[in-house]
């Protein structure tokens, strides 16, 4: 018990629910959610979307939270422990739980120097250094010259890239240093209010614009709307676009990671986790459905009118956020300051994601080895630090796109699917049922206990064999990896076993000490 | 915008600012955890 009582814990119900609606709010939230709404049926999007909600992300947020807090109460803070508490018998499944330490490893060590391009930009963008651009071509060039990719009238190196990176990288280390109180709850309890507050600034921004080129009347933000919401029903009888819709609430609501299992685990065990799961994924939601659908493709139909909205739509998250949207804000007045805001909101977004990353694999330290919070912290920093470099350094060779793909999408399905079945069939639905309503302030309804058992693994079987046959074979054999690179995503991936076969031996090491410890006790 | 794309907005809108009025009208009136 002397190990569970030193564990952190979260200072107010508001902090666990902000924290975790801030790992929950990204980028995708801004860039990813209204792209896929206006290419895959527009308002009609909306009907997969919601059935996704309702049936896999909602449920998993509660199934996240529940084993997060049973776990905690036995002083495991990361899956190879709460799985184990689940399933004593089985000498595997801690193995299996190391996903929910590489997974949000893998996804920060890109993540942050992503989050990073944001913490730039927002200064760019108040010092005016890319005002006076005012084309897509020129403002793809500032991007690429930023990141190192070819160097150019805006930039001749990449060091102030890398000088963006270190900041922010400092930043996030010194959040996780102060703890869980101290650190993380401390920092969401002001970004996310701040998130929403200039979220809110833009989208009025947006609605206001109302026709800004009167010889082009049809380039008005109604029909900048329109083009996100006028619903096409047949794109309903596309497979892909319920696809579509099942990841993007898959990957919106960061379940299948790790990270709400770890921040649950510093509930107390008569804490509510319906209400407080549910009132996260609803503040997911809202800066994703109404301030993610009001700002960027609305506001870039309104500049770049009916035809070209179509290319930009389908032009990638980066592209988006990092030259359309620059460009429209840049034929604003004030355009510094609404630039400043939308990549500081951007940033914002990004660091309260990133923290809860860097969380799991900190709390794996703490908890299976007895090392102390702030020397956790320093290992951790060190070694991310090192594994963050290949990121930087080997942009352009694929790096990214790779570490994203394994750590970002592969085993997060395949983590979610596995902890769905553990809940529902290895702990049972009875006792998984009396569990979730544990100090529970509202009751879940009854056919939940139907859909976490039956429907939600279903839907997760089908997504992962999707998803296998039709995007990530040609992923795994490296279809479209250009004889250059193949080099370069090879290494990452050898990369990725190490560390994930260094995990293993830690969970190894720890469960031996352990059961040494529980022997000389007896 | 057609009509259908204000349905679908003011739809969706309404569920998610529905969802999240009453979950945060709940938090706020129940127990702090402990």
């Amino acid at each position: 018990m002397s190990q569970v009582n030193k564990r952190d814990r979260w200072g107010s119900r508001l902090g666990i629910i902000m924290a975790v609606a801030g790992s929950a709010i990204g980028l995708g939230n801004f860039l990813r959610f209204p792209a896929k709404a206006a290419s895959n049926g527009g308002g009609a999007f909306m009907i997969p979307y919601f059935v996704s909600l309702f049936l896999l992300g909602i449920p998993l947020m509660w199934i996240e939270w529940t084993l997060g807090r049973y776990g905690g109460g036995f002083g495991h803070g990361t899956a190879p422990g709460i799985f184990h508490s689940i399933w004593k018998k089985n000498r595997f499944i801690k193995y299996f739980g190391i996903i929910g330490i590489f997974g949000p490893l893998v996804i920060f060590i890109y993540y942050t120097y992503i989050e990073s391009w944001a913490l730039a930009y927002s200064f760019f963008a108040l010092i005016g250094k890319y005002s006076k651009l005012a084309d897509q071509a020129s403002m793809q060039a500032f991007l690429s010259g930023f990141q190192g990719l070819s160097k150019n009238q805006y930039f001749q190196g990449m060091g102030l890239a890398y000088l963006f990176f270190l900041v922010t990288f400092f930043i996030n280390v010194r959040v996780i240093y102060y703890g869980i109180k101290g650190g993380i709850e401390k920092l969401c309890k002001w970004a996310m209010p701040l998130l929403f507050i200039f979220g809110m600034v833009l989208m009025i921004r947006v609605m206001t614009l109302g026709t800004p080129d009167m010889a082009r009347p049809d380039w008005n933000i109604s029909n900048g709307f329109g083009f996100l919401w006028n619903p096409d029903f047949s794109a309903l009888k596309s497979a892909k676009v319920w696809l579509e819709a099942a990841g993007q609430i898959f990957f919106t609501l960061s379940v299948g990671i790790g990270v709400i299992l770890t921040y649950a685990s510093y509930l107390s065990k008569g804490d509510d986790v319906v209400l407080s799961g549910l009132t996260a994924a609803g503040t997911n939601e809202a800066a994703e459905i109404i301030l993610g659908s009001s700002i960027i493709i609305p506001a870039a139909f309104v500049f770049f009118g009916p035809v070209d909205i179509q290319s930009i739509a389908r032009s990638g998250v980066f592209n988006l956020g990092f030259v359309t949207m620059p460009l429209v804000l840049n034929k604003l007045p004030l355009a510094e300051m609404f630039g400043f805001i939308w990549f500081f909101l951007l940033f914002l977004a990004g660091v309260t994601s990133s923290v809860s990353l860097a969380q799991p694999a900190v709390a794996f330290l703490e908890d299976e080895f007895n090392i102390g919070r702030k020397k956790a912290v320093w290992i951790f920093g060190i070694i991310a630090f090192i594994l963050c470099q290949p990121v930087v350094f080997f942009l352009k060779n694929g790096v990214v796109d790779e570490l994203d793909f394994w750590g970002g999408t592969f085993f997060l399905v395949l983590f979610a699917t596995i902890e769905t079945l553990l809940f529902g069939w290895i702990f049972g639905m009875e006792p998984a049922w009396d569990e979730i309503h544990k100090g529970a302030d509202m009751r879940v309804p009854k056919i939940y206990k139907f859909i976490i058992k039956y429907i939600t693994p279903v839907f997760l079987f089908l997504i992962l064999g999707m998803w296998f046959w039709q995007e990530w074979l040609p992923i795994i054999f490296m279809k479209n990896i250009s004889s250059g690179n193949k080099p370069f995503i090879l290494g990452t991936r050898l990369g990725l076993v190490l560390i994930f076969l260094v995990l293993a031996v830690m969970v190894k090491i720890a469960w031996r000490k352990k059961r040494i410890g529980t022997e000389k006790t007896r | 915008m057609r009509s259908g794309g204000w349905l679908f907005l003011v739809v969706s809108w309404g569920i998610i600012f529905g969802l999240t009025a009453f979950c945060f009208v709940k938090v706020f009136s129940k127990k702090e955890i402990k």
